[in-house]
């Protein structure tokens, strides 16, 4: 399905990234991911993460292809969760920029909002890096409030 | 290191925000950012539901979830295994974070919007530290997780008024918010000198009724010195008491109740508990961990221990004596088959069906109401009048009753007697039998 551009500028900017999968016995395992690469012409999304610190998300994702992510502005909750079928594939060039620049911005933006490098670090690391290449099926409106749960967008 | 849910209290400060992931049951997982997250004991932890959210639909169909939470000294980050448990609409944990989910809702201008559903209670059943690649600090356990422990405790206590609530409610504390699962308190017998066992945990026996001399052990000692003893190894202590086997025969035998204990304790601590500069009792810990208690351990079990001793002082000065029970009439109907009860008077000590029961001021009492049953047929006693039976010689302590019926009426249920003590209200107590006593008295 084609994402919407501005949920497309949204995944891109400095908001945190968190990822839900599980594993075939049904327990679920969470990630961070640190950057995404959004395609919305092709509806995917790769999503940039460390397989030192997170190798349950990378492992249930090889096994099954489940992901769920969820892009969260901190500054204001505004949030949006984005479920589908994703693939493991190895970092490109472009991963490594993004993820390198989504670490500069992210870090400013929490240290705006009083979390400095030295709190936000052990959530923004580059220690071996792989990708995730999320096909999205549907986006849901996840910030809280009435509206939360609400589909956005829906894949055929 | 194992990490305990109570060492992650500065995770739960609600400064980041902790993460949740569930699966519904094709295993298409939900991740979302939790507004409140809220330890409960030792074991579980407790989750805001204000939306009818796929995360609350999603734990129904499948309970197993995955929590993030995050240190906010330092980001550290942990994986919680977690199951959910039940839901919660109402009591004193719904109260608490309603009132602090308002609070923080307010700051942000979102008061209106995250009004409290319910809480989700979930069992966590394991914790990890995430990998993280600041130096070696992967741990930073709280200063203190033992202060906040105690204070809820100490909260718990300050709203019972029994003597046998505010011990429970000490040994439950203990056990479920400090993690000492091996606990007595004991009670001062001032007429004789002794403490006598009210209650206990993590035993094969209770020991209600078991009795230490000023003195004697690590019990007596903290009695005697009022001062809090603390054995962190114990491996080359040779443990006596540990020999005796205690059996119903050996109880019968030697009309004593053994006390009970860790036959592999490594640590152990004994603190008094004094109020109003008067000995009420001895709380004692054990643990089979070597240096199971350390320096703030043993200090919040002594702001326990004072804070129950003064809850029993002012149960017991409160103590009413209840109004004269009317005279029932002759209950003649009692079921079942009957069973003796044998008293010897020289130590007072009660026998039902050849079973040690207890003796002393305790046996006396059970005797005395159970003439009064098979005199006048009465099932219902008030306090004032025990305390004025002449018969009874009751050791002027006018304040002693109270936990005199209190350890006759555990010992009981203890043992399973075929009578049973019953609390009706306050200063009044009703007697309930399985069939009809026959009583016989040795002078």
């Amino acid at each position: 399905m084609r994402l919407d551009q501005d949920l497309a500028n949204f995944t891109s900017s400095a908001v945190m990234i968190i990822l839900g999968t599980s594993n075939d016995a049904l327990q679920p395992e969470i990630g961070r991911a640190v950057g995404a690469v959004a395609r919305p012409e092709q509806g995917e999304i790769d999503l940039v993460l460390s397989v030192w610190q997170w190798p349950g998300t990378v492992s249930n994702v090889r096994a099954n292809g489940r992901l769920s992510v969820t892009f969260a502005r901190p500054s204001d909750y505004v949030s949006y969760q984005a479920k589908g079928r994703a693939a493991v594939i190895p970092c490109t060039d472009e991963h490594l920029a993004r993820a390198a620049a989504y670490i500069d911005a992210t870090s400013a933006v929490l240290a705006d909002l009083g979390l400095g490098r030295e709190i936000s670090a052990p959530w923004l690391i580059t220690r071996d890096l792989t990708a995730l290449s999320l096909s999205v099926e549907s986006v849901f409106v996840q910030t809280p409030g009435a509206k939360a749960g609400q589909m956005l967008q829906v894949g055929r | 290191m194992t990490i305990r849910l109570r060492d992650l209290s500065a995770c739960f400060e609600g400064v980041i925000p902790s993460i949740i992931a569930t699966a519904d049951p094709d295993g298409m997982p939900n991740i979302s950012y939790l507004s409140h997250v809220q330890l409960v004991d030792d074991k579980h932890v407790a989750l805001s539901n204000q939306f009818f959210s796929k995360t609350a639909v999603n734990v129904r169909a499948n309970p197993a979830a995955a929590l993030l939470v995050v240190d906010a000294r330092n980001g550290e980050q942990y994986r919680l295994d977690v199951r959910f448990e039940r839901s919660l609409q109402s009591g004193e944990l719904f109260q608490e974070m309603a009132v602090q989910l308002r609070a923080a809702s307010a700051q942000i201008g979102m008061a209106d919007i995250m009004r409290l559903r319910g809480i989700d209670i979930y069992g966590v059943v394991a914790i990890r530290h995430v990998p993280s690649p600041i130096g070696k600090t992967d741990f930073l356990p709280s200063a203190s997780p033992q202060f906040s422990a105690a204070a809820e405790i100490v909260r718990r206590l300050s709203e019972e008024t029994e003597i046998g609530a505010i011990i429970d409610t000490m040994l439950d504390g203990l056990r479920d918010r400090l993690g000492f699962g091996n606990s007595m308190a004991l009670l001062m017998d001032r007429a004789g000198e002794r403490l006598f066992t009210i209650g206990s945990r993590g035993y094969e026996r209770t020991g209600i009724g078991s009795e230490v001399a000023m003195g004697d052990g690590l019990i007596g000692m903290a009695a005697a010195e009022r001062r809090p003893i603390r054995v962190s190894d114990m491996s080359r202590v040779r443990r006596f008491g540990s020999a005796i086997r205690s059996s119903a025969a050996e109880e019968n035998r030697t009309r004593t109740i053994q006390l009970p204990g860790l036959s592999d304790a490594m640590s152990q601590i004994a603190l008094p508990m004094v109020a109003h500069g008067v000995l009420r009792g001895v709380l004692f810990v054990e643990s089979a961990r070597r240096l199971a208690f350390s320096h703030d351990d043993n200090a919040a079990l002594a702001i326990i221990a004072a804070q129950a001793a003064g809850a029993i002082a002012l149960s017991e000065s409160e103590a009413v004596d209840g109004v004269p029970a009317l005279a029932s009439p002759l209950d003649t109907s009692t079921a079942g088959r009957p069973f003796r009860v044998v008293h010897h008077a020289y130590d007072d000590s009660v026998f039902i069906e050849n079973e040690y029961l207890i003796k002393g001021v305790a046996g006396r009492l059970l005797v005395h109401l159970l003439r009064l049953y098979l005199e006048e047929g009465r099932v219902e006693f008030s306090n004032r009048e025990i305390r004025l039976a002449d018969d009874l010689r009751l050791p002027d302590y006018k304040d002693n009753l109270e936990t005199r019926l209190l350890l006759l009426r555990r010992r009981l249920e203890d043992k399973g007697a075929p009578i049973q003590l019953i609390r009706v209200g306050r200063g009044r107590i009703r007697l309930a039998l399985a069939g009809s006593p026959f009583l016989k008295e040795h002078r």
